[in-house]
């Protein structure tokens, strides 16, 4: 019964069912698959925007209103300008980052970044027609793993609107305060550049001062250096040139013009 | 007159008493009072005097440094801080301290080593007591005697927290170190891993905010100054040698130096900081030969290569490389985990040879871990737990090394020639 | 036979459990029970799998050539596992991004392939998807103490559900720190051995 014809028949057979089970469920699953990504997006968006709170259950109908005020757009981030063409639900910059062909090398910097996609999406938030807020994606080394998350600047570019991170293995308690509301809170109103328009955010040792005294640092996790030093490095390196830089050169062109 | 009291009293316990579950808590009272009754019966045995009891009672006076300055330093250190405006903790303490009158004067020695004693008496007692509960009900389970091993495990693990260290903590890590890191592998004298070790790093791992950090090392709040209470090894993974020019003194003034480090009146976990204390301990556990002097030299070898090691390849990135290698005998934990850890009999390897190699990896390890991993500013406590894992597989290539070099010594004599 | 039946069943629960008795499938029991939620999907993913693969192996036990019959069994383990993934990606999103590469690492966990050739290669559909649901259950069965022990010290809650009152929020309940990393898993699937061995010394292993 064993043949080498009968085994090269069974043994396709067996690929055949399953092939099309698995393609099967694939195809009839991605619309909700995508859909569950795309939610899950929209959310850390707004949250960093300050636009929804976490606790809040947010229904379909809640989260497609509130984002209506938010437009993805795809933007090179050499030269800064956008790329109206392409479709932003297409783009994902972080499988972008690990492909030779759309990413580029960057310098060592202390955010441990090696390579940065060649463009990324951003969320403009608009008011009455007006640039309201900027949702950028950030990313960068704290302690343990890569902290991702959302910094939102508000429509002069340099004072916080919110910062989210959505992923990070920090350590429970420590690091991983960085999720803890009341610190979350402390970011609202900080400034982000300095007089000449370099990125001096930082993440302070200890206590800072309220935004008005003490506009460009944060208090720091307590017991968690390292986790504090990687958030400001992380976003000096994308407020920099290698980040968004050239994207925030451009809107402020345009705001002055 | 107390050996007829102690008889009288010990019948109920012995075979066919009432009370012959509970033999071995009578026993262990017993024995650490008398010697033991028994002797050995076969016809030849080794008169060694040492018997368990005084090996643990020399392991004690070694420590008796470290023990001081558990007292002394804890409290000087919290009483520099508020010397210069840190608040005493709130909490039984500081009533204890303001009922009696003493003060927080950090120029009296009596209020620091009371101050100190109020933060480290508590750790022992805790200590003793859990620790000594799980003893007694695994050798009552067991039915075997209560082993003295404890005594030390005992003594040290206070000496290795941090003052601050809640006493909730101190009962769980005992627990764990005791019965994860010694009963489920059948006791004392079978644990693979430092029992004291095991329980300091399970509190390590649980909870990381009481045991590392800026805030535990001072047993004040050192938060309206902004006292920086974080260790020398936080500070030089962070800056490198510029770390040197900064406060490290509670009492104020910039800049430390070798001798401050070696003396050891600087925060830390409290009976860790002054190398002078490790190296009395050193010595008198080397001359008793509990301690095995070689694994000591041997860790220094290792910490020696490595840390020299990386000053000559220096980064750009990582500004601890440029910290001079000797710095690292004189910083955190490495005097006493060399000297009063890693040279614990049981889970060190028993061959010379093995000892240079398990000592060597020690100290090659805790510089790799205090300087290149950025998430410990401290590796002795791990590189030794590291390392205790390994030391059977050491011990077996030791032996077959040595077997293998007399085989080949035996083939070069002629046969039959003898 | 509703003997038999019960024993196929309960047998791999605390009798032969495939993670207590024989340490199959730790490196998801390890790294997937941080929560309950996570516990419970998991578990039912595995005991969906184990089960459908041995009843597909079971069903095809007899036409199988010898041969080639590893990378049978692997290759429908594998597409079921596929198949899970994508249903939990499109279901309970939020739990299966916790769940990461855990989901598609069932197709090594060697529970399945275990019983798949130990067991369906020999025995009749009904039985063999019994025998499945059965390991399955004692999979989960560990996954799901090991996984409320976590998430109620390592969290104070469980199920999400607050239940210990957390220290930072005024409560006195410190979280065990240990109990968030996977090494927090290794001792508890370890005292659980111990307390199961202490009370049914037939399954030490031989000095």
């Amino acid at each position: 019964m064993t043949t080498a014809r009968y085994i090269l028949a069974f043994a396709g057979a067996v690929c055949l069912v399953c092939a099309v089970m698995v393609s099967g469920s694939a195809v009839a699953l991605r619309d909700l698959q995508a859909a569950n990504a795309e939610r899950e997006r929209q959310r850390n968006v707004l949250f960093a925007a300050g636009l929804a709170d976490p606790d809040e259950e947010l229904s379909e109908a809640d989260m497609a209103e509130r984002f209506a005020a938010v437009r993805a757009v795809v933007v090179d981030l050499e030269t800064g300008e956008e790329l109206p063409e392409v479709d932003p639900t297409s783009v994902d910059p972080l499988v972008e980052a690990g492909i030779t062909d759309s990413s580029r090398a960057v310098p060592e910097n202390f955010a441990r970044i090696r390579r940065v996609e060649r463009r990324s999406v951003v969320y403009l938030v608009e008011a009455e027609g007006r640039l309201d807020a900027v949702v950028l994606p950030v990313r960068g080394q704290g302690l343990w793993s890569v902290l991702y998350g959302y910094l939102a600047l508000d429509a002069d570019l340099d004072t916080v609107r919110g910062l989210t991170f959505y992923e990070h293995k920090e350590t429970p308690g420590l690091g991983g305060e960085v999720d803890n509301p009341n610190w979350k809170a402390l970011w609202p109103g900080r400034r982000v550049f300095g007089a000449a328009g370099e990125p001096i955010i930082e993440v302070a040792r200890a206590a800072a001062g309220p935004v008005a005294e003490d506009p460009h640092r944060v208090d720091g996790l307590a017991g968690a250096t390292m986790t504090s030093r990687g958030v400001t490095n992380l976003l000096r390196f994308w407020l920099a040139e290698n980040g968004f830089g050239a994207f925030l050169e451009r809107l402020r062109g345009e705001a002055a013009g | 007159m107390l050996r007829g009291l102690l008889d009288r009293l010990g019948a109920p316990f012995e075979k066919g008493g009432p009370l012959h579950r509970l033999w071995p808590l009578w026993d262990a009272q017993d024995t650490f009072l008398y010697t033991p009754g028994k002797t050995t019966a076969g016809p030849s045995h080794g008169r060694d005097r040492l018997d368990m009891k005084r090996l643990m009672f020399t392991v004690v006076i070694a420590l008796a440094g470290t023990v001081a300055m558990a007292f002394y330093n804890t409290g000087l250190q919290a009483n520099l801080a508020i010397g210069r405006g840190a608040t005493p903790l709130p909490g039984w303490r500081t009533a204890v301290i303001e009922a009696l009158g003493i003060g927080f004067s950090p120029d009296s020695v009596l209020a620091a080593v009371i101050h100190g004693g109020l933060w480290y008496l508590p750790v022992l007692i805790v200590t003793f007591a859990v620790g000594g509960a799980w003893e007694m009900l695994f050798a009552i389970i067991r039915r075997h005697e209560v082993s003295e091993g404890f005594l030390v495990t005992g003594m040290l693990f206070p000496l290795i927290l941090p003052p601050t260290v809640p006493l909730w903590q101190v009962a769980l890590g005992i627990s764990f170190g005791v019965v994860v890191g010694k009963e489920i592998f059948g006791g004392s004298g079978f644990n693979i891993l430092n029992p004291a070790l095991t329980a300091r790093a399970f509190l390590f791992f649980a909870y990381p905010s009481d045991l590392t950090g800026d805030r535990i090392w001072i047993a004040a709040d050192t938060a309206p100054d902004a006292v920086s209470g974080a260790t020398w090894l936080a500070r030089f993974s962070l800056t490198g040698n510029e770390a040197f020019a900064e406060t490290f003194h509670p009492a104020g003034g910039p800049g430390i130096t070798a001798w401050d480090a070696f003396i050891g009146f600087l925060p830390g976990s409290m009976g860790e900081t002054s190398v002078l204390a490790c190296l009395f301990g050193a010595v008198v556990l080397a001359a008793t030969g509990i301690g095995s002097l070689r694994i000591m030299l041997a860790v220094a070898a290792g910490t020696l290569l490595m840390g020299g090691l990386l000053n000559l390849v220096g980064s750009d990135t990582n500004p601890f490389f440029a910290v001079p290698f000797w710095w690292h005998y004189l910083m955190g934990g490495w005097a006493f985990g060399t000297v009063f850890m890693a040279t614990e009999p049981v889970t060190a390897p028993s061959t010379d040879g093995g000892r240079v190699v398990y000592g060597f990896l020690i100290g090659v390890l805790v510089v790799l871990i205090r300087v290149v991993n950025p998430a410990y500013p401290e590796g002795m406590m791990l590189s030794i737990l590291l390392m205790n894992v390994f030391a059977p597989l050491i011990d077996h290539f030791a032996l077959r090394s040595n077997v293998r070099r007399r085989a080949a010594a035996a083939a070069l004599v002629p046969e039959g020639g003898g | 036979m509703a003997s038999e039946t019960r024993r196929v069943l309960m047998d791999p629960l605390i009798h032969n459990n495939p993670i207590a008795l024989q340490v199959l499938g730790i490196c998801s029991a390890l790294a997937v029970t941080t929560g309950m939620q996570t516990s419970v999907v998991m578990s039912a993913a595995v005991v969906a799998v184990i089960a459908l693969s041995n009843l597909s192996v079971s069903l095809l036990r007899n036409m199988i050539p010898t041969n080639i019959r590893i990378i049978v069994q692997l290759t429908i383990i594998a597409s079921l596992v596929i198949v899970t993934d994508q249903i939990l990606k499109a279901y309970v999103y939020e739990i299966s991004k916790q769940l990461s590469v855990f989901v598609g690492l069932i197709i090594t966990n060697c529970i399945i392939m275990g019983r798949a050739e130990a067991f369906a290669m020999q025995n009749p559909p009904l039985k063999s998807l019994i025998d499945g649901i059965g390991n399955g259950m004692g999979y989960a069965a560990i996954l799901l103490v090991v996984g409320a022990a976590r998430e109620v010290f390592g969290a104070g809650t469980f199920w999400g559900i607050p239940v210990l009152p957390l220290a930072s929020e005024g409560g006195w309940f410190t979280p065990n720190g240990l109990m968030s990393l996977s090494p927090g898993a290794f001792f508890v699937i370890g005292f659980l051995i111990w307390i199961l061995r202490t009370f049914r010394p037939e399954q030490n292993e031989a000095e």
